[in-house]
């Protein structure tokens, strides 16, 4: 019932084969974080479950290292 | 033997020290009868948040191949480091030898301000880390794929 064309979400991960998402790519990372430093959720992006677990996982270790904020109040 | 990939962030009034501290590591390491497959200096960087006060750390990254006492070792060795403001240890399946995004943005970094007027301390500083670099990994070619997908945008995400 969309008004208007929305662009089909789709995968990053998928659609270039990524085996393992990595911490250190940061910009990368940053695609999937809001301005406050969330994580964006997968039904928004359209990542894929599995990719979407990697992606928690990765930015969690990025934030444990401070190469990523945990939140925009630091 | 398992692999590990270890990153610790060395506090920047100890920067000096990184060289001589990963040395010791190296040698603790190698000693054991481990490997090391990767190390990479990522320089000193802004921290996302302040560590203790501190707001730039001085970043190592190392992949290594060690039994499980030389990992317990050398994280005690990171505890009683005070010059440590943090650590990481990760499992890791297989050896990882191609530079990580992150060392290539700091090697950027690096010629960019070579370009421009000399910094003598970073110029001092990164000559060691390019010394360091083991001279005994092949240099994973360098596949710009995440180049590519920076640009990709969050238009997608509003509902």
């Amino acid at each position: 019932m969309s008004r208007y064309f929305r662009r089909r979400k789709y995968c990053r991960f998928t659609a270039q084969g990524v085996e393992e998402i990595d911490y250190k790519d940061l910009a990368t990372l940053k695609n999937y974080l809001g301005e406050t430093g969330k994580i964006i959720p997968s039904r928004n992006t359209g990542t894929q479950a599995r990719y979407q677990r990697q992606l928690a996982l990765a930015v969690k270790r990025a934030r444990y290292l401070a190469l990523l904020p945990y939140s925009d109040r630091h | 033997m398992r692999h590990y990939e270890v990153v610790f962030l060395v506090h920047p009034d100890q920067s000096e020290q990184v060289a001589a501290m990963v040395q010791r590591y190296r040698t603790m390491i190698e000693g054991g009868g481990g490997r090391i497959h990767r190390q990479e200096d990522w320089g000193r960087r802004q921290l996302a948040y302040p560590i203790n006060k501190v707001h730039k750390a001085h970043y190592v990254l190392m992949n290594i191949e060690c039994g499980q006492e030389i990992r317990a070792e050398l994280e005690n060795a990171f505890r009683f480091n005070d010059a440590v403001i943090r650590s990481m240890f990760m499992r890791r399946d297989k050896p990882v030898i191609e530079p990580s995004p992150l060392f290539k943005e700091a090697e950027r970094e690096r010629q960019a301000g070579e370009a421009g007027s000399g910094r003598g301390e970073r110029e001092q500083r990164d000559a060691e880390r390019s010394r360091r670099r083991d001279s005994d990994e092949p240099s994973g070619e360098s596949t710009d794929d995440e180049e590519a997908d920076n640009d990709s945008d969050a238009e997608d995400d509003d509902e």
